[in-house]
This record gives structure tokens, C-alpha cells and sequence, in this order.
């Protein structure tokens, strides 16, 4: 299995920048995503790498070969790539049964009769759904056409197999099952996988890494816990799971131990931190919620980033309680296994577990409008 | 079982590599992009062929054809000066203004009445407006000319009644009643279509906020239908400009002379035409009826943002208007009995008499006389099997050609897309009669082996009127290749398919439908044009259209309206025929 290199790549339409010098490698039999909103370029990417959009600039190669190289003129069109794709809406030929749609793909390549049905049967074998090879499309359940589209990408051997979004369409019980028995599938099968999607669980549980994307630039590379636990800008950890966001100004630091003065109530919190930060410098602390711990108000006894709260709502949503807090003008979200706090609480925190960064970066001004309240 | 409990046991062999195709290259060009040029070109000399000998004979002192021809803008100053033109530009403007407007009074309310409101026959009423699709407006103007006419039927009897006939058929006012009732249909569909699509929960809205069915009327639903007003009336006024039937019957026996007349005339009855003249005419009417379509075309990109148009389809509710809907109801039932029924009705009872008046019972004089006449002439047989052949070939050929366009136009990466649905849509803003002399000339400039071979010749006309319905045919693929989403040949292309080999494999039998729907409307175009052979045609390459009209010149209105049912009966025939293949290939 080889190799994808895209390297440098960009693409304008009209005049808006697309992708700006997009630039990864995805290694060997890896389960590589490309995760971001709508809009940030992801699928413009593997629409480059299936060939079915030619970027403006840049080069893409798989396994050593050119597909496209601007400098050089180089082009291959899509179908002489020999990729397997799978589309958003399965792209299921309706007018053919199951069995011709994988057909299609092998007389295309000249594949004797036998090998032909030997081949249908065993890519529909792979996917469960040997039995179904004489129904057609509409006769089949969403989960079944994604299964159906997952074997005719695979009925050829293609050398990459690239996703766009395949499980969005599912209901939600049963993306879940899906998103698991793709990852023993693609496991068993180990070819190198291009994913797309915008939904951050499904990247997390899915890929050995992933590239998340805003606006036509790659912001992170990484593996899914770094890009959880140490996401590279207050962006990527606002998109790939829950955050909450203060901004403060930095009043004192010592190596890497800086302190905090937060503007919603002018505390003063201790926070672990790489990077360059001066003092006097505005930054935004973020914290997930399952980071943050309630206790009861107890007798005073102030330790380190302990911040004194009131509960403004509780949320039971099955395995856990989620707890808003006003802390000054913000709220607080928490996650906490205990469903009996109430009135003055006090919140508490790791310096280890909070993240900072640079200037006021709140990502979303909606959503941080929502979570503001009147003093 | 055998078989199968040794492949059971067997391990799962890597299979042999399927390499992925290779496409061969000719001079770099795929036989894709090899299809695409070729298509454009087509297009390209299809299109510009009649209109390029009319701009150069418009600057030129003497017939294209002869040689020495200096360039001069005299035939401009000529047309302005002396030949009456002013007049023509004058009648025009006032028919164009008045069909439009005529047109929208008929069409608007009973958009709003059958798609709104809970009208009594509403769904009747809706398809009954279908009609025009059968009937060419050269057949509905005999049919009117012989109710409402001078002499006609109704007008005799109005006249016995109250001593006099209080509408006169044969004047510009005549005229724009006839081709608004002609052209109604069109502008309803545009308001029915927008009337449909637009979100229902409008209404409900306003419901909920208390108002009352003619206030929602009024304040909801009308206000939506503006930006579909605007675009019909500009599509109802460039059909009005070029409309040739309805003018040539009525204006000419009075000397009312519009644009399309005013080329009639001066390129078919004078005895020596002046091709300046008619050149510098030409080129001016294109210049308006172009303008039209651009104009249409911006009306119509920025209407699409006025539409609302949400997911999911939500049924329109209709309002209920009590006895007004009755009134409405009655007032659309008018239309289509007085306007087009009766009319119809009354030209194929004519055919079937000898004299058609109520001062005589027409059953006395039951004959099939004028269907005689017409069947023991070759010339006038010709015509009809003419008619056929042409309107037949032409379907197969202009369907072809368009379903390509649409392919190259809506679904390549070609770099000249847009240019090609520009050409395949282009045509509309030709009248047929221009269409007619443009082929004209650029037949005669053609060296004589080829241009022979096309004037005068069955081809020569398949040409013309192919090119007058290929908008349509381009129209009606169009939006069938919309609805097929594009990650279906995405898919094919990843498979391996080229995009030609994506059309073949995929696309062909999913657009076959649409396909069969182009060949029946441009059979049914074909059939009803007639305009572009007025020129076109030699002795033995008239059409049912051009005899019509030869046998009215010569007073014999029973055999014309012999021939409007053969006409009517073809179409008829063949769109039954035609549309039980298209079912009998659904349900398979």
C-alpha cells in the first residue's frame, strides 16, 4: 500500500483561496481524516487527490507516481488513477443491481468472467452483503448502500481509498456500529485511507491521524490525542470537543508557570504553559469540561485555581450531570458525575489541564454570546 | 457444495493487480475532449450560419451572391427613409405591448386560482392549458378567423342578433387578443411552477396571524409571483415580436405590417426583393430580440434568489374563496371554450363542410370534399409526408444534438462549457423567418455541390427548423441532467470510466426518459413551424404549414382546415405513441 504526498498545494476559485498550501503525507496502510467545518476545504482536498477538481498550484503523488504536478505539467485524470472512492450519498448507479455496480469497475479494466465473479464475491463477502448482490439500490437500507459503495471502491484493489463524509447519512444509532466495523475492516484490509468528515467523534475514534482544517488552511497534524489534549489553537479546540474560553491578561510568570488575571471576574488563575507569552499580554485560557471539578463551598481555604462559583443550571443527560456556572459575566460548563450540587460551589482545576493562548481568540462569537450572562 | 467447501478451506489469495485503464491520446486530446470540441463546433456553424450572411448583407449594395459588392450603411438609410419602416416599428411596439399585457390579465389570476385556491374542475382547468403544445398559433388564427372573422360563424350571428359586430378581428387589437390567448399558457406556467414551489408556511404564517383569505391573497401570494411576471411578460414580448402567423392572416388584408410581416412581404411578394433593405432589417430585429433574451436571462438568474424553494416539499394549501372561486372558475372555463375549444372544434367541423356559415345549416352540406382536393394533389401529399419526415428526423438528430450540448455544457470541465449552452440556446432569440432568410443566403454563398444539395432539399429545411427547436430539446434535457447528482459519474470516473465512458455506462440509460421527451417536443415544434420554409421551400418541399397558407391565398378555407386536422391529428398520434414508449421504458 502506498504512500500519498500532496505537497504545496493550493486552489482558487474565482478569487477566493480554497486550499492554501496544503502540505502532509499520509504513510503506508494509514487511516489518515481531514477534519474541519463545512467550507474549510476538506472534500476540495480529496476531490484533488481522486482528481475529480485539479488544484491551482502544487503536486500530489501516490506511491511515488505523479498524479499532478503543476510545475511540470503533470495531469493524470481520475479514472486512469486507479482509486477507490466512496461518495457522501454512495453514488449508487440506480439503475444497476449491486452486482453490476461492482461489475462496472472490473469490465472497465477487462477482467475476465471469472475473475470478475470471483472478485464481486469476495468484495461483497468482505462487506456482509453477499446475499444481496441481485437487489438493486432502492431496495436496500442506507446502511446496506454505504456497505454496497465500500465493495465497489474495493472490487478493484484500488491502491487508496479515499471517503467523503461516508457515514453523514446514517441515523445516528447506527453510525456508531458502522464507524467501528470500518475500522476493523479497513484494519483487516490495511489500505492507506483518506477520510473525510466534520464530525470530531468520528475522527477521534476512527484515524491514526488526523488534519484538521479551517478556511483553506491546515492547522494541525496529529494523532488524536494530541490533537485533543494539546490542540494547536483555541480553533481546533473549540471544534474537536467541547471548550470553555476566558480571556485574561497575563500578569506574572515563571518559566513555564504563568499567571492569569481572567476579565469575566478578575481572579486570578495559574495555568502550565509552553510558548511565548509576555507579560501584560492578553490571552484566552481554555478548559474542557470534564477538566474542571465542582466541590462544595466548604470552609475557606483558598489553594491553587480554586475559582468560588454559583450553579446556574444542571443538566441530567444520562451517564453524567453537565452544570452551568456563572463565574463574573460568563458561563461555565461542566461535566460531573455528581447530580447534587447546587447554590455557591467552587470550581476547580489542574494548572496542567488548562491551555492558553496568545491575544483574544474566541472562536465563535455566537456561541460565546450564548454563554454570557447579565452580571 | 463441493465447490464451495474447497473455497471455504482455501486461504484468501492476494488477486493479480487490475491495473487501471489507459485512455489513448491524440495529440494529447482524450476522445472526451475530441467530443467536446466537436460539439462546439457544430453548434458553432449551426448557429452562425444564417446570421453571418445577414450582417454582411446588410452593409452590402446588392445581392450577397452577385460579385462586386461594395460595403455602404445605405440600406439603413433606406430602411429609415423610405420603406416605411417607421410604421412597422410603430405596429409593433403596440402589438408586442398588448399581447403582453393581455397575456399577464388572462394568465396571472388563473395561476393564482388553480394552484391556490380551492377551485371548483381546478385540476381540468390546469391541464386544459396545455393545449397550445398541440396547435400551432397558424392553426388557432384559422380557427379564430373562421368564428370571429369578418365572416365568421359567431360573427354572423352576433350580428343577426344586435345588427352589427361590436369587435373587429382584422386590426392591431385583434391581433394581440388572438396571440395573448395564444401565448397565455406560457406565462401561466411560469406562475403556476412559482406558485407551487413557493413555501406554503407563508400562508400559514399569515393565518395564524389573522388574516383572512384575500388578504393573504394579496399581501402573500401575489407579491411572490412578481419576479415569474417579470420574466414571462419579457419572454411573451420577444414571442410577440418574431410571432409571424397571426399577423401575416390578419394584418395583411388590411395592411397592418409588423416586423415579421414587413420581411414577409418585402422578401417573398415583392417581385424583385431588395436584399439590403431586408438584410438591414433582419439585423435590427435580431439586435431586439437578442437584447430580449439577455434581459431574460438576468431577470431569470436573479429571480432563482427570490424563490423560496425549502427541502422539504411542503403541499400548498389552498384558500378557499367561496362564490368568487366559482366566478374565477367560469371566467377560466371562457377562456378555454371561447379562445381555444371553439375555435379548434369549429375549423375541424369546417373541414368537413362545404360552405360553414349560420345561415345555412352546415350539416346540409356534409362533405369530404376538402379533403379530396387536398389528397389528389402530389404537391399537397408531399407536403404532409414532408412534414412527417422532416419533424421526424429532425427529433432524433436535434435531440442528439442537444443531449450532447447539455452533457458538454452541465457536466465537463471543458473550457468552452458555457459557450456551448450559450450557442444551444441561442437560437430563441432568432424569429423563424430570419432563421429562414439566413439559411436562405448562406446556402447560396455555399459552394454549389453543398449548398445545392441543402436548398431546396428536405435537409436544408431539417436544418432550419432544427435550429429553431433546439433550445427546447436543450431546455427539456437540461434539467433531467441536474437531477441526476454528479457523484454519480464522480463514482464512474473514480471506477475507471473516462468521461465519455461515464455518458455510455451510467448516464445514457438514466437520461434515456428525458431523451424520449426531447424527441416528442421537437416533433411537436418541428411539425408546427413552418416560417423558415416560407423561404427555404421549392415546389416539391412544402410543408403542411406553407400549403395552409397557399391554399388560404387561394380562398379555399375548407381544405385549409383539412389539413389543420391532419396536422392536429399527426401530433396527436404520435405523442400517444410516443409517450407509451417513454412509460413502457420507465416501468422496465
Amino acid at each position: 500500500m502506498p504512500e500519498v504526498r500532496v505537497s504545496h498545494l493550493f486552489k482558487k476559485f474565482g478569487n477566493v483561496n480554497v486550499l492554501n498550501d496544503i502540505d502532509f503525507t499520509i504513510n503506508e496502510g494509514e487511516f489518515f481524516t481531514l477534519l474541519g467545518p463545512s467550507g474549510c476545504g476538506k472534500s476540495t482536498t480529496l476531490n484533488c487527490i481522486a482528481g475529480l477538481e485539479q488544484p491551482t498550484a502544487g503536486s500530489i503523488a501516490v506511491g511515488g507516481t505523479p498524479f499532478v504536478d503543476t510545475e511540470r505539467g503533470v495531469y493524470v485524470p481520475t479514472e486512469e488513477r486507479n482509486l477507490g472512492m466512496v461518495f457522501q450519498s454512495y453514488a449508487l448507479w440506480p439503475q444497476m443491481t449491486v452486482a453490476k455496480n461492482l461489475a462496472m469497475p472490473l469490465s472497465i479494466r477487462r477482467a475476465s468472467r471469472s475473475d470478475k465473479a470471483e472478485r464481486i464475491h469476495d468484495a461483497l463477502d468482505k462487506v456482509g452483503l453477499s446475499h444481496l448482490k441481485d437487489r438493486y439500490p432502492h431496495e436496500l437500507s442506507g446502511g446496506q448502500q454505504q456497505r454496497v459503495a465500500l465493495a465497489r471502491a474495493l472490487v478493484y484493489s484500488p491502491s487508496v481509498l479515499l471517503l467523503d463524509e461516508p457515514l453523514s447519512n446514517l441515523d445516528a444509532k447506527l453510525r456508531e456500529q458502522a464507524r467501528a466495523w470500518l475500522k476493523r475492516l479497513q484494519e483487516d484490509l490495511g489500505i492507506t485511507t483518506v477520510y473525510v468528515t466534520h464530525d470530531q467523534d468520528e475522527a477521534l475514534s476512527l484515524s491514526d491521524r488526523i488534519a484538521v482544517m479551517f478556511e483553506g488552511h491546515m492547522t494541525q497534524i496529529g494523532t488524536p490525542k494530541e490533537i485533543y489534549e494539546r490542540p494547536a489553537t483555541a480553533h481546533v479546540a473549540a471544534f474537536v470537543g467541547s471548550c470553555n474560553f476566558f480571556t485574561g491578561t497575563l500578569e506574572n510568570r515563571h518559566g513555564r508557570v504563568c499567571q492569569v488575571r481572567l476579565d469575566s471576574n478578575g481572579a486570578i488563575v495559574t495555568i502550565v504553559a509552553d510558548g511565548d507569552f509576555s507579560i501584560g499580554q492578553e490571552v484566552t485560557v481554555a478548559i474542557r469540561p470534564e477538566k474542571l471539578t465542582i466541590t462544595p463551598e466548604v470552609a475557606d481555604e483558598p489553594g491553587v485555581n480554586v475559582l468560588r462559583t454559583e450553579v446556574l443550571t444542571r443538566s441530567y443527560v444520562g451517564s453524567r450531570y453537565e452544570y452551568g456556572l456563572r463565574l463574573g459575566r460568563n458561563v461555565v460548563q461542566v461535566v460531573s458525575a455528581n447530580g447534587g450540587l447546587d447554590g455557591a460551589v467552587r470550581l476547580v482545576f489542574d494548572p496542567e489541564d488548562a491551555l492558553l493562548y496568545p491575544g483574544v481568540t474566541i472562536p465563535s462569537q455566537e456561541a460565546q454570546e450564548l454563554m454570557t450572562v447579565s452580571a | 457444495m463441493a465447490i464451495l467447501a474447497t473455497e471455504r478451506i482455501a486461504p484468501v489469495q492476494p488477486r493479480a493487480v487490475l491495473p487501471a485503464p489507459k485512455y489513448r491520446k491524440v495529440f494529447g486530446v482524450g476522445r472526451s475532449r475530441l467530443f467536446q470540441y466537436v460539439v462546439i463546433l457544430i453548434l458553432a456553424i449551426f448557429v452562425i450560419a444564417p446570421i453571418v450572411p445577414i450582417l454582411y448583407q446588410s452593409f452590402t449594395d446588392r445581392p450577397l451572391y452577385e460579385a462586386g459588392g461594395i460595403l455602404t450603411v445605405q440600406n439603413y438609410v433606406h430602411l429609415f427613409t423610405d420603406a416605411g419602416f417607421g410604421t412597422v416599428i410603430l405596429n409593433t411596439a403596440i402589438f408586442a405591448v398588448s399581447t403582453t399585457v393581455l397575456t399577464l390579465i388572462i394568465a396571472v389570476p388563473m395561476a393564482v386560482l388553480v394552484v391556490r385556491t380551492k377551485l371548483p374542475l381546478g385540476k381540468v382547468l390546469g391541464l386544459s392549458m396545455q393545449w397550445p403544445f398541440y396547435i400551432s398559433s397558424l392553426i388557432l388564427s384559422f380557427g379564430w378567423i373562421t368564428l370571429y372573422g369578418p365572416a365568421g360563424f359567431v360573427s354572423v350571428v352576433v350580428r343577426d342578433a344586435i345588427g352589427f359586430v361590436p369587435w373587429n378581428l382584422y386590426s392591431l387589437g385583434g391581433m394581440a387578443v388572438t396571440e395573448a390567448v395564444a401565448l397565455a399558457p406560457i406565462a401561466y406556467v411560469f406562475c403556476a411552477n412559482a406558485l407551487r414551489q413557493s413555501d406554503a408556511s407563508l400562508e400559514s404564517a399569515a393565518q395564524v396571524c389573522g388574516a383572512k383569505p384575500f388578504r393573504i391573497l394579496f399581501s402573500v401570494v401575489i407579491p411572490m409571483l412578481r419576479p415569474p411576471i417579470v420574466y414571462a411578460s419579457i419572454l411573451i414580448f420577444s414571442m410577440a415580436l418574431e410571432t409571424l402567423s397571426v399577423p401575416l392572416l390578419y394584418g395583411t388584408p388590411v395592411k397592418i405590417e409588423v416586423f415579421s410581416t414587413f420581411l414577409y412581404t418585402n422578401g417573398l411578394q415583392s417581385i424583385r426583393p431588395n436584399y439590403g433593405i431586408l438584410g438591414a432589417a433582419s439585423t435590427l430585429i435580431l439586435l431586439v430580440t437578442i437584447a430580449t433574451v439577455f434581459v431574460q436571462a438576468k431577470v431569470l438568474k436573479n429571480s432563482q434568489r427570490f424563490i423560496s424553494v425549502r427541502g422539504k416539499a411542503t403541499r400548498p394549501r389552498r384558500l378557499d374563496l367561496g362564490w368568487v372561486g366559482w366566478v374565477g372558475a367560469a371566467g377560466i372555463l371562457l377562456y378555454v371554450i371561447f379562445g381555444a375549444t371553439l375555435p379548434i372544434l369549429g375549423l375541424v367541423f369546417r373541414s368537413f363542410t362545404l360552405i360553414f356559415t349560420p345561415l345555412q345549416s352546415p350539416f346540409k352540406t356534409l362533405t369530404l370534399d376538402n379533403y379530396d382536393r387536398i389528397f389528389t394533389y402530389t404537391a399537397y401529399i408531399q407536403s404532409i409526408i414532408n412534414s412527417v419526415v422532416i419533424a421526424g428526423i429532425g427529433a432524433v438528430v436535434i435531440s442528439c444534438l442537444a443531449l450532447a450540448a447539455v452533457l458538454v455544457a452541465k457536466r465537463s470541465n471543458f473550457r468552452f462549457a458555457r459557450a456551448v449552452e450559450y450557442l444551444a440556446l441561442g437560437p430563441q432569440a432568432i424569429p423563424g423567418i430570419i432563421v429562414g432568410i439566413g439559411f436562405f443566403w448562406a446556402f447560396a454563398l455555399l459552394p454549389n455541390a453543398v449548398g445545392g444539395l441543402l436548398q431546396g432539399a428536405l435537409a436544408g429545411l431539417i436544418v432550419a427548423f432544427g435550429l429553431r427547436a433546439l433550445p427546447t430539446a436543450f431546455g427539456s434535457i437540461s434539467p433531467a441532467l441536474m437531477q441526476i447528482a454528479n457523484e454519480l459519474d464522480n463514482a464512474a470516473r473514480t471506477s475507471g470510466a473516462d468521461w465519455f465512458g461515464a455518458f455510455m455506462r451510467v448516464l445514457r440509460s438514466l437520461l434515456f426518459p428525458a431523451f424520449m421527451g426531447a424527441i416528442i417536443l421537437v416533433f411537436v415544434t418541428m411539425m408546427k413551424e413552418y416560417s423558415a420554409a416560407l423561404f427555404l421551400s421549392s415546389a416539391h418541399t412544402g410543408v403542411i404549414g406553407t400549403t395552409m397558407l397557399e391554399l388560404w391565398v387561394q380562398g379555399n378555407s375548407g381544405s385549409v382546415a383539412a389539413l389543420a386536422t391532419i396536422q392536429i391529428l399527426i401530433t396527436a398520434v404520435f405523442v400517444a405513441v410516443a409517450s407509451q414508449f417513454m412509460k413502457g421504458h420507465a416501468d422496465a
